[in-house]
């Protein structure tokens, strides 16, 4: 998808849809991302003024206006440079981060597991981040969370922030699948290993740029492995951006043919990494 | 008492209070039967497009002008294994609710781990086996939604958004797999509705409903569309550790009907587990259950006895397995 189809799809209220339809935070973000950096400011403009206006009250936005609760697309939102959403808003997003977490490390839960006894699980022990509020945290919402507070830290070094992409980037590594990679965050059921996804792990990799691990270099070799073999456009982007994070992407690297890039989120992925692989500037400073 | 667990204290005080809540659930209730088929279906093959488009004539489906929605189980990128629902069967599904006269037939998911919805569709045969998949195709998980409330509340949910998709809708034709479950026991036409329920609101994976009691919510989601019919994809199933790591079942069947509850009922016995050990099931038939008994469902095509093969249970659910006295019909 060309810049000039992606302001094409935008929405009469600035927003974009995922692929036709009303507009989403998600959407909306990665457009704003692709065009902000692309140069396409009076597009970008738009998209973020429709982001302005949707802000919620406790700080944060929702999937899509008209839905009464912030979710983990305020993550995304706070990737915006500051200058960009402007620098109260932006505060106010990275606020609503820091203050979200998992359900399962919250008092109430961790009471509740010891009164039933329940034996303490090391994949539970940190604090990640939730799609939603009230529910447990997951791989996607703590890369993205990671990623935001990251960059955050690079403009505003503060012990809290630090604190919490630690515990994040904890939460990732105790999540790690057997076969090296990342799923949705669930390394096993009833004794049975879960399988990675290639899309996930390139969200976790990405978030656990710069971390010396046991579990990186296993991770590295089925994202590689991963890449060459899946023809999913939003797989194919974040290994891209996970293996970079890491100066691990093969540097003969070009996308497989085939790949449809068919909604709003995987075309402007796509616009932002086609040049420089990166994510420097975007995910990262 | 002493020598107890915290967590065998714990459901100790839950048994007895469950018990006195049941005292006294011994009335008799008029039922209507509801009518389920069972038909032979052992390939997947062109002979399926006649035998679904008997499926819905034997219903006495009026679907003339009518928005149908289908809504296949598509769960992971294995095209080879049995966790999606095959893609000709849907196909057939929609072949046969065109020529009933439907004015729109749609075919709709909202996956629970993957995002990346189309992807998945298209490494399942979607896109090569129904021509124009992707104009047919919504995304539920990506959907606009609409704020809704359970006629009968039995989750914790406070609030639940659905995909305007399926609210639209004037038949949501359910087309699962024939799957054990390692949480629920079995998946089937009920619990296949968790795939309306949007990831872009609740995530990846609809963990909300989760917390807020997994039994509960299925029977929830099921109270909410009362225009159903069930086709659920009993050709080749999913026995054991379903329904990602389980193992192929060749039942040979499909299994069909507008009462979801009858027909799930149905699928257990196809699958000899125990339907009244299923506790959505056993919440959406009512206290009575009535409606999960055998001589309470009208059988149309084959009789359970001679399609009935056992699926290998869930690790977690030793029990389920249907008595002999059960299959026999007495139940």
């Amino acid at each position: 998808m060309s810049l000039d189809r992606l302001i094409g799809k935008q929405n009469s209220d600035g927003g974009w849809p995922h692929v036709r339809g009303k507009s989403w935070t998600e959407p909306t973000v990665y457009a704003v991302l692709a065009l902000w950096t692309a140069g396409e400011k009076q597009a970008a403009e738009r998209g973020l003024a429709w982001l302005r206006a949707t802000q919620r009250a406790d700080g944060g936005w929702g999937p899509q206006p008209g839905i009464d609760e912030s979710n983990w697309t305020t993550g995304l939102v706070a990737l915006l440079p500051p200058e960009a959403i402007g620098p109260k808003i932006h505060a106010e997003a990275i606020a609503w981060l820091m203050g979200t977490t998992g359900h399962e490390t919250s008092f109430e839960y961790r009471l509740r597991e010891w009164l039933l006894g329940t034996p303490k699980r090391r994949e539970l022990e940190f604090a990640g981040w939730p799609w939603i509020p009230g529910a447990a945290a997951w791989v996607g919402p703590t890369s993205v969370a990671v990623l935001a507070l990251e960059k955050e830290y690079a403009r505003r070094p503060l012990a809290g922030i630090r604190e919490r992409i630690d515990d994040g980037r904890r939460f990732l590594l105790a999540r790690a699948c057997e076969d090296g990679g990342w799923n949705h965050g669930s390394v096993g059921a009833l004794g049975y290993a879960s399988k990675a996804y290639p899309e996930t792990t390139g969200m976790a990799l990405a978030a656990l740029r710069g971390v010396r691990a046991p579990q990186i270099d296993p991770a590295l070799t089925i994202a590689r492995q991963f890449l060459s073999d899946c023809r999913s456009a939003d797989a194919q982007n974040w290994l891209r951006l996970g293996l970079s994070a890491h100066g691990a992407l093969p540097p003969q690297y070009c996308l497989p043919p085939g790949i449809s890039f068919r909604t709003v989120p995987e075309a402007s992925l796509e616009l932002l990494l086609a040049d420089a692989h990166t994510g420097k500037g975007v995910f990262w400073c | 008492m002493l020598n107890m667990t915290r967590r065998e204290w714990l459901a100790a005080v839950g048994a007895g209070a469950g018990a006195a809540a049941l005292t006294g659930c011994t009335q008799r209730v008029q039922f209507t039967p509801s009518s389920v088929s069972i038909v032979r279906a052992p390939h997947y093959d062109q002979s399926l497009y006649d035998t679904v488009r008997r499926i819905v004539q034997d219903h006495g489906l009026d679907v003339r002008g009518k928005r149908v929605v289908l809504k296949p189980n598509l769960v992971e990128f294995e095209p080879e294994s049995t966790i999606n629902t095959h893609p000709m069967l849907v196909h057939a599904a929609y072949e046969a609710f065109r020529a009933a006269g439907a004015a729109s037939v749609a075919i709709a998911e909202g996956p629970g781990h993957r995002r990346n919805t189309l992807d998945m569709a298209d490494a399942a045969g979607y896109f090569d086996t129904v021509g124009g998949f992707e104009d047919l195709f919504t995304d539920l998980n990506l959907d606009d939604v609409t704020h809704v409330r359970p006629q009968r509340q039995f989750s914790r949910l406070g609030k639940l958004y659905l995909p305007n998709t399926v609210l639209g809708a004037d038949l949501l034709v359910s087309m699962p797999k024939l799957k054990t479950h390692h949480w629920t026991g079995a998946t089937l036409s009920m619990k296949n509705l968790f795939g309306v329920v949007p990831g872009g609101v609740y995530g990846w994976p609809k963990n909300v409903l989760h917390w807020a009691g997994l039994h509960e919510c299925i029977a929830d989601l099921h109270a909410l569309f009362p225009r159903q019919f069930a086709i659920v994809d009993g050709i080749v199933g999913m026995e054991g550790n379903g329904p990602i790591q389980g193992t192929p079942k060749k039942a040979g069947v499909l299994i069909a009907g507008a009462d979801p509850v009858a027909v799930d009922a149905t699928c257990c016995r196809v699958m000899q587990i125990d339907p009244f050990q299923i506790g959505y099931l056993r919440l959406a038939s009512g206290k009575p259950d009535a409606h999960l008994m055998e001589r309470n469902i009208r059988q149309l095509g084959e009789a359970i006895s001679t399609v009935a093969t056992p699926f290998e249970l869930p690790p977690d659910f030793p029990n389920l397995r249907l008595r002999p006295l059960e299959m026999g019909g007495v139940a």
